[in-house]
This record gives structure tokens, C-alpha cells and sequence, in this order.
């Protein structure tokens, strides 16, 4: 019976070991770096508000990109979606408080070069902000052929250029 | 239960690697996405894409028990094993419900690779190699998709290992050995699997390779 009920016991470990994982994933989610590096506590509220800010850029961005897919791009959504993009890179300085790196132990991707070259973080943030005005004009010229120029000015100006130096992306 | 047994060859070489294989690059490919080591990730998803279509192949030209015309069996086979008419010491293979799971589990993978084919965006990070083949706003939902999907996987890794714990412990038949070394104890005068090609296997093999090298440089013509 001994036996039995040890083989049973084995049997079960798996299951009990998968619960309790799925159980603690949502405690250790918070505290689980980027890099696995030790948490360094309470994450600043910051690292939320910017993921949001920028998968809100992402969004506006597709929608500008998906609209030129179309036959007849709707040029309001255009600019609209333009001017989002514009609005939130403009409050990207307000996000990236001291020591809200991936090596500070946090689950962000935001390299420690943020803030050891602030003054490129900087200027790639402005590239950006100008990138996006160029996009918006585009959008208010009411010519798809301009609004198309301007994404890829954007997105590698913009957004990869950034991303290659200040974001984890080792593709 | 008397019976006496012999060790016959149930697994082929092949079978195994591919199975550990799998057991090793998924785990691998969670890992390097939730720490974004797309360069990892991009490059064992194509071993991984190299694997499944080398199982698949090798799923009609491989030994007996890898064939899956040996072991899909029909609903009443499934039955018919759920009521107990089945002896695991004088059949080799996978069992009637053991086979569905096969198919299940190399189903959400290869889903979950194909998709992964498709995902990213390319002015935000790693891409797919066939990212460019579909519209900004597909290629966007599978990338949301190919990210909960993985939840799929491991549930079949979950049932997997859940059923094979059950085997063991309840049933008190040991399918982690065979799978190891390929050999299982079996009622003697019950046949061994058959033996392997190795011209099959390197033709599958080099078919596999062939076709994931291909994607990854972008699937030429259609990239």
C-alpha cells in the first residue's frame, strides 16, 4: 500500500508543480527583469506609463500604416492618428525617471543608456517629435503619397533609430 | 501478468531526437522571448520549424511506429481503448489516445511557429521573415496571437506530462524509458518496430533544413 500510494504521490508532483506555477506567476511577473536581473523593489509607476504611451505611438503608427494598405486611405484617421503621435512623443521625457533601467532590475527594456547619454536620449526623442510633424503635415496635405514618404521617415528616424540604441533589441 | 517480456525497439532515433529535441526548444524559445533575445529566438524557431517538418515527413516515410498512418487510429479505435480493450504488452507505438495527443501537440506548435513566421513589425524590433508577406494590420494580430498562443503549448506540455505521470503511476507502465532509449518491455513474440532508412532520413532531413533555410532568407519567390 506503501508503494502505491508513494508511485501516486510521484504521479501527482507534476500537477501540484504546475499549480503552484501558475500560482505564482502573477507575484513574480511585477519583480521578473528583462535580463532575469534582481528586482530592485517596487516598480516606479513610470515604467506602466510609458509602456501605455508607447504602445499607443505602435497603435496610431499602424493605423496610419494599415490606412495605406487600403484603397482609399481615410485621410482624417490619418491625421488624427498623426497628431497622437505627436501628443504622446512629446511626453516621453516625462516617463524615464533616474534609475527605471532594465539594470536596475526592473521589467522594462529601457537600457541604462538613457541615462548615461542624456543628451542622446535627447536628441533622439526630438528626431522623433520632428519626425512626427513631418508625418502630421503629410496627413493635412491630404496626399497618401506623402503620408507614405513620412512612415518611413518615422519609423526609422523615429522609432528604430531610438530603439537601436536605448531599447533591448538584439535581433 | 505472468506473461514474460523481452525488450523490442519501440522509438527510432530519429523519433527520439525530435522529441527531446522539442522538449528542449520550447522551454528555450519562452525564455528567449520573455527576455527578448530575439536573436535567439528568431534563429531556434527556424530549428524548431526544421524539426516539425522533419517529423511530419518522416510521419510517412519513417519507421513503423512514426508513421502516423500506424497510429491516427479512428473514434471507435479510441472507444474501444477508453473501455480497456487495449494491451500495452502486446502493441508498440503510440496508443489510440496517445496518438490524438500527438497530433495535438505538434498541431499548436507548428501553429505557434507558423505564426511566429508573421509576427513583429519592422520598425519595432524582430520580425518574421514573412512579416512583409501580410498587411500591417494581420501582421499585428498575429503577433498578439503568437504572444498568448504560447499558453496553448504548455497546456499540452501540461496534459503531456500529467499523462505520462498518470502511466506511471497509476497504470505502472514507464513511456519516459522507451523514449529515452528507445527499446520497451513487451510480451515476447510481439515485433519490434521496424528499422530505419537512412536514406529516408537524410532525404527528409535535407528536405526539412532545405525549406526552413528558405523561409528564413524569406521564402524566394513569394517574399
Amino acid at each position: 500500500m506503501i508503494r502505491i500510494a508513494n508511485v501516486r504521490l510521484i504521479a501527482a508532483t507534476p500537477l501540484i508543480a504546475l499549480l503552484a506555477a501558475c500560482g505564482g506567476e502573477a507575484s513574480e511577473e511585477a519583480g521578473d527583469g528583462a535580463a532575469g536581473a534582481e528586482s530592485a523593489g517596487a516598480p516606479p509607476a513610470e515604467i506602466a506609463q510609458r509602456q501605455d504611451n508607447f504602445e499607443g505611438i505602435g497603435d496610431s503608427f499602424k493605423t496610419i500604416r494599415e490606412e495605406l494598405e487600403t484603397d482609399a486611405p481615410d485621410m482624417a484617421a490619418i491625421e488624427a492618428a498623426a497628431g497622437d503621435i505627436n501628443a504622446r512623443l512629446q511626453r516621453v521625457p516625462d516617463y524615464f525617471p533616474e534609475g527605471s533601467s532594465m539594470e536596475a532590475g526592473y521589467d522594462t527594456e529601457a537600457l541604462a543608456a538613457i541615462w548615461e547619454d542624456p543628451d542622446g536620449f535627447a536628441e533622439a526623442t526630438q528626431n522623433a517629435i520632428t519626425a512626427s510633424e513631418g508625418m502630421m503635415a503629410a496627413a493635412a496635405s491630404g496626399d497618401p503619397a506623402a503620408v507614405g514618404e513620412q512612415v518611413g521617415s518615422l519609423g526609422l528616424n523615429g522609432c528604430k533609430a531610438c530603439h537601436d540604441k536605448f531599447r533591448v533589441d538584439d535581433d | 501478468m505472468a506473461d514474460k517480456t523481452e525488450a523490442v525497439s519501440i522509438w527510432d532515433v530519429p523519433v527520439r531526437v525530435t522529441h527531446w529535441s522539442l522538449a528542449l526548444l520550447v522551454p528555450a524559445m519562452w525564455f528567449t522571448a520573455d527576455n527578448s533575445l530575439w536573436y535567439w529566438h528568431t534563429r531556434l524557431g527556424h530549428v524548431l520549424l526544421a524539426l516539425l517538418i522533419f517529423r511530419v515527413i518522416w510521419g510517412f516515410v519513417g519507421t513503423d511506429t512514426a508513421r502516423f498512418r500506424s497510429f491516427v487510429r479512428g473514434p471507435a479505435s479510441v472507444l474501444d481503448y477508453l473501455r480497456g480493450n487495449y494491451d500495452a504488452k502486446r502493441e508498440i507505438g503510440h496508443n489510440p489516445l496517445g496518438a490524438l495527443a500527438v497530433i495535438a501537440m505538434l498541431s499548436v506548435i507548428a501553429a505557434q511557429v507558423a505564426m511566429g513566421l508573421f509576427a513583429g513589425d519592422p520598425y519595432d524590433g524582430a520580425t518574421g521573415p514573412l512579416n512583409a508577406l501580410v498587411g500591417v494590420g494581420t501582421a499585428d494580430w498575429i503577433t498578439d496571437t503568437h504572444e498568448w498562443f504560447v499558453y496553448a503549448v504548455f497546456g499540452m506540455i501540461g496534459l503531456h506530462i500529467t499523462a505520462i505521470s498518470i502511466y506511471a503511476g497509476v497504470r505502472m507502465q514507464n513511456l519516459v524509458g522507451p523514449m529515452v532509449v528507445g527499446k520497451g518491455e513487451v510480451a515476447v513474440g510481439v515485433e519490434g518496430n521496424s528499422r530505419a532508412s537512412l536514406g529516408r532520413f537524410l532525404g527528409a532531413a535535407v528536405v526539412a533544413v532545405g525549406v526552413a533555410v528558405w523561409v528564413w532568407f524569406g521564402a524566394w519567390p513569394l517574399g
